[in-house]
């Protein structure tokens, strides 16, 4: 079943793109994540799901409802956390939480605790005299404390400490094996390639691609280099999938995608002295989308 | 109800602080009331010396400056201004501080559609001017008979000083069709004196002049006292005018709230 389900979801500000026929879906109980750099559209689609603005074209449901129609309806199970929180300066961070939670109709004191206890949080504070990464912890317990059936996170790791980070990550997983769905938007992939089970990339208001974490790796380019005592041969490597091939002395580098096979029969005719293969990280297989398309 | 009872508590200080203004103001001008009946006809001298014009802008009446009702209502222009910036202030400030404070994401996030909070939000601005008016009628009545014992009409000086509520509803209303067409005011205060004084001084314009016209540009001069103290009513066109602004400015701040835009910082 599809928690989220996005069609055709056009957003203009007036001239201006925000995004452009977007389109995908998320499954239940899945982590999705959401790629793409700055200004790539990743808020602008979060914000029209929360019908916070309102499409241009296209439709969007969230567990099978409209976005629009059924609006408050859905919001009672989605958990949201915003790249930047403010809230109510004035008042005591329990005070916030409970205003927050006299919008769901269910008790959630003992969740706030049980949350404020895991993210190291000072209910007693004033929300004024709280640190931005203390502001933000605000946020991931005022997101979650309803226990919400879709936690929705828009660039949630900023102003958070590695040690907070962490925490709040394993905080994700395990609402993520009591069945929540998750979608996380992110600039930065390493977080992404840890929790996420798939990602959707986007690019000037465009999905490029929307891809199993494992697929994408799969697929892309293994990197070798080798390292010979004699000058080698480079025509051993004039075979299909060989990119980016360069010769420096001794060493050869390339970037390889088909059957590793072919190629390392190839490479056992050198005589070789060093050898390495790595799989390319994320962010290479990004900007490799990214290089691809420009 | 979550959203009205957090309003109404957002707003407790600056209502207390209005309010007591209001009443401190009401009781200095009746204050002075006992020592310049005593001396009415000198005054009363003094002022036929004025301009005509200049005693109708700031609402002068000679007639009728002897009397508690007559001299309240000079008194009253000046209550109206303050009270006018006080319920201008309140609905300019009630819907666009979400998004001032960048705080609409928290609340438009939850499971409440934009009618709600905006019906939340009314309704705590309106308690808090109704709040208000009750402290500040009874404190009203409470120094007309302290100053003037029981020789004065009672009637007149009720629907005179309630007549402040509604020019306070009417003047909440624009604030808040004001802040959903321009939803980027960032000064409140500025926006509201603004208006309100712009208002003010088109209503001592048209005091000036007998136009009838002019009279409905300004709301400052929809309730006559003179008209209510001789009929012991208000002029019908004039609540008419006034209810309709009220409708209208509330009905386009549903309809605008509801279809706008909430962007991120």
């Amino acid at each position: 079943m599809n928690v989220i389900e996005i069609n055709n979801l056009t957003k203009m500000y007036g001239k201006a793109r925000g995004i452009e026929d977007v389109s995908f879906d998320v499954k239940e109980g899945e982590i999705f994540g959401f790629i793409g750099p700055n200004g790539a559209g990743k808020s602008t689609t979060i914000r029209t799901l929360l019908s916070l603005i309102y499409p241009t074209r296209g439709s969007a449901t969230i567990f099978g409802k409209d976005i629009i129609t059924a609006a408050p309806e859905i919001k009672k199970d989605i958990g949201y956390l915003p790249s930047e929180v403010f809230y109510y300066d004035n008042m005591k961070v329990m005070e916030l939480l409970k205003y927050s939670a006299s919008f769901y109709k269910k008790d959630c004191t003992k969740r706030i605790k049980e949350l404020a206890d895991i993210m190291e949080l000072d209910l007693t504070k004033k929300i004024d005299d709280l640190s931005l990464g203390n502001k933000k912890k605000v946020g991931i317990v005022q997101g979650l404390l309803h226990e919400p059936k879709l936690i929705i996170l828009d660039e949630p790791t900023s102003g958070l400490d590695p040690l907070m980070q962490q925490k709040f990550f394993d905080l994700l997983e395990k609402e993520n094996k009591k069945g929540a769905t998750i979608l996380f938007s992110s600039h930065i992939l390493s977080e992404v390639q840890r929790l996420c089970d798939r990602v959707g990339i986007i690019k000037d208001g465009r999905i490029v691609t929307v891809e199993k974490i494992s697929t994408l790796k799969e697929n892309t380019y293994k990197k070798f280099k080798i390292e010979s005592k004699s000058l080698i041969d480079k025509n051993l490597f004039d075979i299909e999938g060989v990119n980016q091939l360069e010769q420096d002395g001794g060493t050869i580098s390339f970037l390889f995608r088909g059957n590793i096979n072919s190629i390392m029969k190839n490479i056992a005719e050198i005589e070789i002295a060093n050898l390495w293969v790595e799989e390319p990280d994320l962010e290479e297989i990004f900007m490799h989308y990214y290089e691809k398309e420009e | 109800m979550n959203i009205f009872l957090h309003e109404l508590k957002a707003y407790r200080k600056s209502t207390m602080i209005w309010t007591l203004s209001l009443v401190a103001l009401v009781v200095l001008f009746l204050s002075m009331f006992p020592s310049f009946s005593k001396d009415a006809e000198e005054f009363k001298k003094l002022l036929e010396g004025f301009p005509v014009e200049l005693r109708k802008a700031i609402g002068l009446s000679v007639d009728s400056i002897a009397t508690l009702i007559g001299f309240f209502s000079y008194a009253f222009l000046y209550l109206k201004l303050a009270g006018a910036i006080q319920a201008m202030n309140l609905g300019t400030s009630i819907l666009s501080k979400e998004s001032r404070e960048k705080t609409a994401d928290f609340l438009l996030t939850k499971p409440v559609t934009r009618t709600q909070v905006v019906t939340s939000k009314l309704l705590a601005a309106l308690v808090s001017l109704v709040i208000t008016n009750i402290v500040f009628i009874a404190a009203t009545f409470m120094m007309a008979s302290i100053v003037a014992g029981d020789d004065f009409n009672k009637e007149a000086l009720f629907l005179i000083s309630i007549s402040l509520f509604f020019l306070q509803l009417i003047f909440m209303a624009l604030g808040i069709v004001i802040s959903v067409i321009f939803p980027k005011i960032k000064s409140v205060i500025s926006v509201s004196l603004g208006t309100v004084f712009g208002f003010f001084m088109l209503g001592m314009i048209s005091s000036t002049t007998e136009d009838e016209a002019l009279r409905y540009l300004t709301p400052f001069n929809y309730f006559d006292s003179t008209y209510i103290t001789e009929h012991a009513s208000y002029e019908t066109s004039f609540l008419v005018t006034g209810a309709l602004v009220i409708i209208a400015a509330v009905s386009a701040s549903y309809y605008l709230y509801g279809k706008k835009d909430v962007h991120s910082v």
